[in-house]
């Protein structure tokens, strides 16, 4: 159910469409290339990630402790990454504020019932 | 191969990327670039879409490169470096290329340029000024003064084209801060 009364619960404001996308893409581990393509798949070809809008997502995300690099298959010189718990607290707090977004457009926009 | 050579330059990056983008599209793909120096290959019409980015820090430095190895990792490649600039080109194939896919990343990379610039702007403001106070003292010789006068002429050409790419930089800067204000 929507709590649209519900505050803030910390001072985490919302999240871009990119750190989203790339914290959900981050689920299971993938380098960048492979964030790119499932972003791309995951929003029906929408959000097509520049790569360099990528690349410096990734460092911020990293420096915020909310994506981790793990140590790739031997050989593979490309990067992996991986969601924190941190990051999945983040994920977890927009998500409910995306779906106070939600209730909130379909309650009024599209006049469903309250 | 047959390797065409083209001589030109650019002040303006966005101009050269979009005529990059008219030779690729003619079956030019530029392969090599240096100071004023463009070197084509012959291509598929089309084949590849380019981009050209500001780096932030000399492209041969250890950050730069493993931000290029990044790149290359999704398929951009770097064709040519030149101090901060990067030419990078995707094979049409592959869809749509764009470096920066959201109005942060873009605003930031016109700013890295703004800056460069307005350091260029400044740095030769001091020559400029002495020159031009040098001459309007009039006590320079005729031979001297024949030598002044260009070398003032093509400073004041220089702060001005290096001044209007800071003021179009701006307004693109501008431009997307107001688009900001209602999305991404």
């Amino acid at each position: 159910m929507v709590k649209s009364t519900m505050p803030a619960e910390n001072g985490q404001g919302p999240l871009t469409e990119t750190v989203y996308y790339v914290l959900l893409a981050l689920h299971a581990p993938l380098h960048g290339y492979g964030v790119m393509q499932l972003v791309d798949e995951m929003s029906g070809g929408r959000v097509k990630l520049g790569a360099g809008t990528l690349y410096g997502a990734l460092t911020t995300l990293v420096e915020r402790g909310w994506i981790v690099p793990v140590a790739g298959a031997v050989g593979d010189r490309k990067k992996e990454y991986v969601i924190t718990e941190v990051g999945r607290d983040v994920v977890a707090v927009e998500l409910e504020r995306l779906e106070e977004l939600r209730g909130n457009g379909q309650r009024i926009a599209k006049g469903e019932p309250r | 191969m047959k390797v065409t050579t083209v001589r030109k330059f650019y002040w303006n990056f966005e101009k050269e990327e979009r005529w990059l983008n008219e030779m690729a599209a003619k079956g030019q793909a530029l392969r090599h670039y240096s100071f004023v120096t463009y070197r084509f290959e012959p291509s598929r019409p089309a084949e590849w879409i380019y981009r050209i980015e500001l780096l932030p820090d000399d492209s041969g430095k250890p950050a730069s490169q493993e931000y290029l190895a990044f790149m290359a990792d999704t398929g951009a490649q770097a064709v040519a470096t030149y101090m901060r600039w990067v030419y990078f080109r995707k094979p049409s194939v592959d869809g749509p290329f764009e470096v920066f896919s959201d109005l942060d990343s873009r605003i930031a990379h016109y700013k890295r340029v703004l800056l460069m610039f307005t350091s260029l702007f400044a740095g030769l403001l001091p020559i400029t000024i002495v020159n031009i106070t040098n001459i309007t003292r009039g006590e320079m010789t005729p031979v001297i003064l024949a030598l002044a006068l260009p070398a003032v002429a093509l400073l004041l050409g220089v702060e001005a084209l290096l001044g209007t790419q800071a003021l179009r930089v701006t307004g693109k800067i501008r431009e997307l801060e107001v688009r900001k204000r209602l999305f991404e």
